[in-house]
């Protein structure tokens, strides 16, 4: 069926889970409409909690695609992949693209995530991490880590306590320097956090505490001739590794949205019904700080199944629904009888 | 690994698009690829009009472009973009990463990628602006983002560069750079496209050369190999650089080339040296080949060996002077006034240029006849991989015998001889004076209607000419495929024989009885061999490049079975899916056989 002539144009900015989800429902709930992504990937959407597996010998990007190309085709949703967004003109419904592009839109979903936040003192070594925040990361970082290599992880936050767990069973060796997002996006007491560390280390992960980080180098007698890393902390001691990566938790993708018209704090302010103080614009996923009544507060939530509960939801309320968001799963980190972290983080489908 | 290739580069005139196109190719010829290639230029002389560059890179010897491409280039969205549903699932779009200016939605390759199709932005403009200083050398940026995207030995283009480049210093400097610059940026970027060049291989035998080669320039080839010595001529497009590449060559190797006023004044005096004794030849398009129809009946009369190269294009007159077509083969055949029977071959590669142009010579003087070569814009432009043999295959002229008459007899030009080839004298030849005239004549040549001479003489021009179906060395027809009976069998000529080559292996590979042949000689035809090979066919399938279906008809003219005819005039050559199904649609087999039952 081909789109109708004056149906509305609904644009999703993000491939993720959300933008994902949400343009699956805005096709099904509006059938003539306009339905288009726009991403910075240059993949179609592939769930991320599958990273991991570039470890176990899995590299081809076919692999962790969610849906074909024929989904795409078959549900009349257009992707535009590498286009990034620079910035939104609210009252005039239009979205500038990097590449001097400009669209048009009838409503916009701001479904953006976030990035891997560094913190300041270690920006100037970008260059000599290897981020996990993406298949290409994924794969790179792979290609320099030999069997049984050794990964050195900088603050460790449940994306990287997931791949340190993928890391320990495929007999990798993992040193994590730990830190506050250790955890992150959980909420721990310091109560509770000795007992956690306790069991990543009987998880075989080595774990080294209050010890910051002050710079990493590049060497060159890495295995198999890759050059490989030394971690040097403030305390003058030194670790050596195949490769560093820092999980320092996300912070949310808005500076496009600057000048929109809508209201930031640190993330996208958002109605529990999902609105943004845009005029036709919402948001959902990591981006946006929902308003909590209970709490008084806007705030985060995290996890893949809460993102695509998001999503679903504020195409809904984009089609002319107006329920409000209600978390689709809940945060509690703890121990198992079996002594394992639990986290529904990592509750896969 | 075999690889099996095809790129394509949609620029805009201006772009260096066909320039990068050309030294991507002999590059890749030169690493010991197999190339078969054909661009697209505008119809306009200036202005910004559409430029494609498209070839196929294979291990194994193809035979046509593919329908798909594996990776496109954009060096200019706007011409671009149409085209990019030609590139395959899971290959790879290569566009410039940002305008200069505003776009509207959907002004940008980006808004274009196919779900299937994977998308490489690479900051073209800027990367040659930064190590170049101009914008001049985007073409060559993107040669070096594919030599390192697809791991191809950088020194290979840089020979290919360099050689484009020979006399310019500056430019070929500039070039270095901004290959460089594309090679550094493709080291960072993440392949994820499943386009991958397997090592060549050659099999090339001792004393051969390799080239990358196209059809106008291996008719030139053919000619100088075969020794010409002469050559007048009118520019007119496609044929042109046939007459330009001679104009280079002749002069050193002490041939004479002149341009003439037009193509009237080209044909006579290409008749006039054929008569002098000169290998003499002239090249044109449909349009020139229509004024040169009187000049070329003098030519059968007077028994004239002459040469006539001409490359079709879409007519009538001025018609779609970029654009391919063989619509030409009715005028080749039969044009012009009287019983004017002539050779005319039509090569299917650009192999068959070369050795279609050399044996022309031998053939004319042999027949004592004008011969046309017939090919098209499609093969004129079309870039192949050739082996030339060490030795060039053509013979001197061996078959001037100019006898010596009894002593007081009169020279007897036109004697009727068994074999129907008289003596040929050449002015100078001592005590062999004879007249050549346009007039009907007798043996001695001199001016002559009774009806049992002219009888004679129309039986002469005619019977000679079957001589050439036994001419030496040379392929005038040739079956493919299936040996006996087969299902479906495809037959056609010229350029677009390729394609039915192709969608005839293809249709086998789906089980389907199939054969094909190719029909190089037109006139005299082979009609032995065809109406073997259409006897062998449940069905007959003729695929061409015109409306009417000249060489059906010219086939029905000779063998009386029933073909299906498929014609297309698009201008450009036809889709080998489009000849599969119908082969699969005779065949009993595929979509449209089931909808048609
Ligand atoms: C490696 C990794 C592993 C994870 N593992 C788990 C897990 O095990 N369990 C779990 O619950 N959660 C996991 N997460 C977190 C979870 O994936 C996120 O909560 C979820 O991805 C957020 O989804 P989203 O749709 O909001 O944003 P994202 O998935 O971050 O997607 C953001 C999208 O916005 C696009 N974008 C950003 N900026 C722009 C711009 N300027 N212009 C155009 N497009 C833009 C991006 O290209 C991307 O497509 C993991 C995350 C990562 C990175």
């Amino acid at each position: 069926m081909a789109n109708a002539k004056n149906a509305r144009h609904h644009v999703v900015i993000g491939s993720g889970v959300a933008g994902s989800q949400a343009a699956e429902t805005l096709r099904e709930r509006e059938p003539e409409a306009r339905v288009t992504i726009l991403t910075l990937s240059s993949l179609l959407f592939y769930n991320r909690y599958d990273l991991p597996k570039v470890f176990r010998g899995h590299r081809d990007w076919r692999e962790f695609l969610a849906f074909p190309a024929e989904y795409y085709k078959d549900h009349r949703i257009v992707v535009r992949r590498c286009s990034r967004v620079a910035g939104v003109d609210g009252p005039r419904r239009t979205i500038a693209l990097e590449h001097k592009e400009e669209i048009r839109f009838d409503t916009l979903l701001v479904a953006s995530g976030g990035r891997g936040y560094i913190p300041e003192e270690l920006a100037e070594f970008r260059p000599l991490m290897h981020p996990f925040a993406s298949y290409t990361e994924a794969v790179s970082a792979a290609a320099v880590v030999p069997e049984r290599g050794h990964v050195i992880m900088l603050g460790g936050d449940m994306i990287g306590l997931d791949l340190a767990r993928t890391l320990v069973d495929t007999r990798h060796r993992v040193t994590l320097v730990a830190g506050p997002q250790t955890f992150w996006p959980h909420e721990v007491t310091d109560d509770e956090r000795p007992g956690l560390i306790a069991a990543l280390e009987k998880m075989g992960v080595e774990v080294i505490e209050s010890a910051d980080a002050g710079g990493i180098a590049s060497i060159e007698q890495g295995a198999r001739g890759l050059s490989a890393r030394r971690v040097l902390f403030k305390d003058r001691t030194e670790l050596y590794g195949d490769a560093v990566m820092p999980f320092f938790g996300l912070s949310p993708s808005v500076e496009f949205m600057l000048g929109s018209g809508t209201d930031i704090e640190r993330g996208l302010l958002v109605n529990p019904a999902l609105r943004t103080t845009g005029e036709g614009i919402w948001a959902a996923g990591d981006v946006c700080q929902i308003w909590s009544d209970a709490e008084k507060r806007y705030r985060f939530y995290y996890g893949w199944k809460n993102v695509r509960a998001m999503g679903d939801l504020a195409a809904r309320n984009i089609a002319g629904g107006d329920e409000p968001w209600v978390p689709a799963q809940d945060e509690k980190l703890h121990i198992g009888s079996d002594g394992k972290i639990q986290s529904p983080f990592w509750e896969y489908e | 690994m075999a690889t099996d290739i095809q790129i394509s580069i949609v620029g805009s005139a201006g772009d260096g698009t066909i320039a990068a196109g050309d030294i991507l190719r002999n590059a890749l010829a030169g690493m010991g690829y197999k190339v078969i290639s054909f661009d697209v230029y505008p119809p306009e002389i200036r202005g910004f009009g559409k430029c494609i560059a498209r070839m196929r890179i294979t291990t194994e010897q193809a035979y046509s472009l593919k329908h798909q491409s594996d990776v496109l280039v954009s060096l200019d969205d706007s011409h671009a973009i149409p085209h990019a549903g030609e590139l395959r699932d899971c290959g790879a779009l290569v566009y410039e990463q940002k305008s200069l200016v505003k776009l509207p939605e959907g002004g940008h390759m980006s808004a274009h990628v196919g779900p299937g199709q994977l998308p490489y932005p690479v900051p073209i403009r800027e990367l040659s602006e930064k190590s170049t200083g101009a914008n001049r050398s985007r073409n060559i940026v993107v040669l070096g983002f594919l030599a390192g995207l697809f791991n191809l030995p950088a020194e290979g283009f840089r020979k290919a560069i360099g050689k484009k480049f020979r006399n310019k210093a500056a430019a070929a400097e500039a070039s270095e750079a901004a290959f460089k610059a594309g090679l550094d940026y493709a080291a960072k970027t993440f392949k994820l496209d499943d386009v991958t060049f397997g090592p060549p291989v050659s099999s090339v035998v001792a004393g051969a050369t390799v080239e990358m080669i196209n059809g106008n320039a291996a008719i030139a080839r053919g000619a100088l190999d075969a020794g010409i010595d002469t050559f007048f001529g009118y520019p007119i497009t496609p044929a042109t650089s046939i007459m330009e590449r001679l104009a280079a060559e002749m002069p050193r190797r002490g041939g004479r080339l002149l341009q003439t006023e037009d193509e009237i004044s080209a044909i006579s005096a290409v008749v006039g040296a054929g008569f002098a004794g000169a290998r003499a030849a002239t090249s044109t398009s449909g349009p020139g080949l229509s004024l040169m129809a009187e000049m070329l009946g003098m030519g059968v009369i007077g028994e004239v060996p002459s040469v006539v190269f001409v490359s079709q294009r879409g007519g009538p007159s001025t018609g779609m002077p970029t654009k391919t077509e063989q619509s030409d083969l009715h005028m080749a055949v039969y044009g012009g006034h009287g019983d004017a029977p002539r050779i005319v071959v039509a090569p299917t590669n650009v192999d068959g240029c070369y050795r279609c142009a050399g044996k022309a010579f031998e053939m004319a003087e042999a027949y004592q006849t004008p011969v046309i070569v017939l090919i098209d814009l499609y093969l004129s432009n079309r870039y192949e991989t050739v082996v030339f043999p060490a030795r060039p295959p053509f013979e001197a002229d061996l078959n001037r015998k100019p006898g010596k008459p009894a002593a007081g007899a009169p020279y007897k030009r036109y004697a009727l001889a068994a074999d129907h080839v008289s003596p040929r004298a050449i002015p100078g030849d001592k005590g062999n004076m004879h007249v050549v005239t346009g007039l009907e004549h007798n043996e001695l040549g001199r001016p002559n209607d009774s009806a049992e001479l002219h009888t004679a003489m129309s039986r002469k021009r005619h019977e000679k000419l079957k001589l050439a179906l036994n001419h030496p060395d040379f392929t005038k027809f040739k079956r493919f495929g299936d040996e006996g009976p087969v299902d479906v069998g495809v037959i056609s000529w010229g350029s677009n024989f390729g394609e039915c080559l192709e969608a005839m292996l293809r249709a086998r590979s789906e089980g389907i009885r199939c054969a094909a042949m190719k029909v190089v000689m037109l006139s005299p035809f082979p009609t032995e061999a065809v109406a073997a090979f259409m006897a062998d066919c449940k069905e007959v399938l003729v695929p061409e490049l015109n409306y009417q279906g000249q060489f059906a008809n010219l086939l029905q003219a000779h063998v009386a079975k029933p073909v299906t005819r498929l014609n297309r005039v698009s201008g450009e050559p036809m889709k080998v899916e489009e000849i599969l199904e119908e082969i699969r649609r005779l065949a009993g087999r595929g979509k449209t056989a089931q909808k048609a039952a």
